[in-house]
């Protein structure tokens, strides 16, 4: 056997010329400079005297090939709907994320073997996202779950998609496969099991003030996402009431 | 270990904002020569080795800053390098630094530390910052340390009972200390007006629990300390701050993984007894996904060296790495201030407060006073020096932060998610 690799499903080649394209666009050339007056020094404000500084503006594109290694099987199970993790044979222990080794130093780096999970968890903890990085401003508000799938012993991270005031730890959610799955964990998010009341001891909850903020900081985030984007309150309301 | 003494000599700072100009080998050598004013005895030639300290390439497109700075202080042709491990550079390369003193390599060391974190816009920085996170993971779904770190003091607060009141009660003592740092940012962008819970609440949210006040600064700015053996103390400085004791520690990469943690498991019984009975507990239940396990790792190894056994009770003044308000809380208890899930109780009485039995974060710390990650832990110990050597009036200007009579203090440091970090015991003769 020659070392050496051969594609066997190609789904890059399309976006490749694109994407190739546009990185190769910020070329770490100089595309234009500012003249800035500012403070300097090292000192106390006060103590400070200004400076004209040049600064300029040089953009850097790249496009990563990145292989997911031997857990590649979890990421082509996202695509082909499947969720799956690894169990050592050692010490039992079920992974998701999964694990190809046992980091049970008792098992001595152990081989996992691939296990099929149900598509159901319950949420370990959670936060209410009002701000994000750029690549996730038109989803928000979302819920950022850290979620223990049935049979696992670890959390996997996951979007809830919920009223941000109805997720409390301790929730039991299903976790569903979006329509256009790109092989990452975006390929999946859950949703709250029916028939569930919120627990008293719920430190989200249990205070009337934290919703009260909550639901005054939303109607905020709700008024960034319709000057930004165009985005309405009842479109952002209807992604969770239709699951 | 050897019975060779190490101390930091004093230190220079460049002060830090969100946007600064001067480049940052420039800011290096302003905070070198800030130093180099307090020590009209030294002659910069006899420094032996160079530590640099800042995380990122990215943020400023530039692989092996350390060398332009070295060179551009005119250090270069000694040895030197640089310590990268994202918001655990700066304790680390304290600790390093430590390391090769004690060893007897080196009697004199200056270490140099800085970030210019808004090359960027905010967001990307975000996004560079959030590249230290499992890129094929956490990263996917969060994409920013807000989530996790909001969703860590989440699950505390759900076994524990503190509450945002507490959590407000930390932002608010944190930028009325900061108000009496003229370096330190709250008060550059705020003024020197104290706040109260009232104006807390009316922030805004950005990841539940936190609001921007809970939240990390983005900072440009340096700093320079000198570290010594007590040979070379002794010629140098009327006021050496000893190391008394270090420690390392370190957890898993992914906070999920920590439900389930092995290597932690069995090992901190104290704390895995003091779990909630009405909460289902995961297979390992410390750290798990509330506490910081390399905290206590790291405290246990620090402590013992330094002879200290009532953390509490010995040690007079702290500069925590609390990124968030929440780890501030976390860290009272990881670090033995207090019992597991009684961190609340260390604000709610004042004990951490200006003027409480262990104040912490007196500068105002990660959120009120500046977080330049590679020196944010370089910040804080200078601080700490300044207290130890009762200066805080003669550098701030002011009295108000000075601790009386403080002799022993804490720092610690770490990077992502409590991924990886150490702890610092220092003490005054």
């Amino acid at each position: 056997m020659a070392d050496e690799a051969k594609i066997i499903e190609d789904k890059a080649t399309p976006i490749k010329k694109e994407w190739e394209e546009y990185a190769r666009k910020g070329n770490w050339t100089v595309k234009g400079y500012e003249i800035v007056r500012a403070l300097s020094g090292p000192g106390r404000i006060e103590k400070s005297k200004e400076e004209d500084f040049m600064v300029i503006y040089r953009p850097h594109g790249v496009l990563y090939h990145h292989s997911y290694g031997l857990v590649s099987k979890f990421f082509k199970g996202l695509i082909d709907k499947q969720l799956f993790g690894t169990k050592c044979p050692e010490c039992k222990t079920v992974y998701c994320p999964p694990r190809v080794h046992c980091w049970n130093p008792k098992c001595r780096v152990a081989e996992t073997k691939w296990i099929e999970l149900p598509l159901k968890g319950k949420v370990h903890t959670f936060s209410v996202m009002l701000f994000s990085a750029d690549a996730f401003l038109e989803m928000l508000p979302f819920v950022l779950g850290y979620v223990q799938i049935d049979g696992a012993d670890t959390a996997l991270p996951i979007q809830i998609v919920t009223a941000p005031t109805d997720v409390f730890v301790g929730q039991k959610v299903r976790i569903k496969f979006r329509e256009d799955r790109k092989g990452d964990l975006m390929d999946i998010y859950a949703v709250p099991a029916k028939g569930q009341t919120i627990p008293e001891n719920s430190c989200l909850h249990k205070n009337n003030k934290n919703i009260e903020h909550l639901n005054r900081d939303l109607e905020n985030t709700y008024a960034f996402l319709n000057k930004r984007f165009g985005i309405k309150k009842e479109d952002v309301e209807r992604r969770w009431k239709a699951k | 270990m050897n019975d060779r003494r190490v101390a930091i000599l004093g230190g220079g700072l460049y002060r830090p904002g969100r946007v600064r100009y001067d480049n940052a080998e420039e800011g290096v050598a302003m905070a070198y020569r800030s130093m180099l004013d307090d020590f009209p005895n030294l002659d910069p030639k006899d420094i032996e080795f160079v530590q640099s300290s800042y995380f990122s390439d990215h943020l400023n497109q530039q692989l092996c800053m350390a060398w332009i700075v070295q060179d551009y202080i005119g250090q270069h042709r000694k040895g030197g390098y640089r310590i990268e491990a994202g918001g655990s550079t700066p304790i680390d390369a304290l600790i390093n630094a430590y390391f090769l003193i004690k060893s007897g390599q080196f009697d004199l060391i200056l270490l140099a530390g800085w970030e210019w974190m808004s090359e960027v816009d905010t967001a990307t920085t975000n996004e560079f910052i959030a590249s230290a996170s499992d890129t094929d993971w956490d990263f996917t779904v969060g994409g920013f340390y807000n989530g996790y770190y909001a969703a860590l003091e989440t699950r505390h607060m759900q076994l524990y009972g503190e509450t945002i009141e507490d959590l407000g009660r930390i932002a608010v003592k944190n930028r009325n200390n900061a108000v009496h740092n003229p370096f330190s940012q709250w008060r550059a962008e705020h003024g020197t007006g104290y706040v109260s819970l009232d104006d807390y609440y009316k922030d805004r949210i950005i990841a539940w629990p936190y609001r921007r006040w809970n939240c990390a600064l983005i900072s440009e700015g340096a700093c320079c300390l000198l570290m010594g053996s007590e040979k070379v103390a002794k010629r140098l400085t009327n006021n050496p701050m000893w190391i008394d004791g270090v420690g390392l520690g370190t957890d898993s990469m992914r906070p999920g993984d920590r439900l389930v943690d092995w290597a932690y498991h069995g090992v901190y019984k104290a704390e895995e007894k003091r779990y909630p009975k009405n909460i289902e507990k995961p297979i390992t239940p410390y750290p798990e996904m509330a506490n910081f396990g390399f905290a206590r790792e790291a405290a246990k190894q620090a402590y013992a060296q330094a002879g200290i056994s009532n953390p509490l009770k010995e040690l007079d003044v702290a500069e925590l790495f609390a990124p968030y308000d929440g780890v501030e809380l976390c860290l009272y208890e990881d670090l033995m201030f207090c019992p597991r899930g009684e961190g609340k109780t260390l604000i709610r009485e004042g004990v951490v407060e200006r003027g409480g039995e262990l104040p912490c974060q007196l500068s105002g710390g990660l959120t009120a006073f500046t977080h330049p990650v590679g020196a944010t832990s370089l910040l804080q110990t200078l601080f700490l020096y300044w207290q130890l050597a009762g200066l805080i009036r003669k550098k701030l200007g002011d009295p108000t932060l000075q601790v009386k009579k403080a002799k022993k203090a804490i720092t610690t440091g770490h990077g992502g998610t409590g991924c990886q970090g150490g702890v610092i015991i220092y003490s005054k003769d």
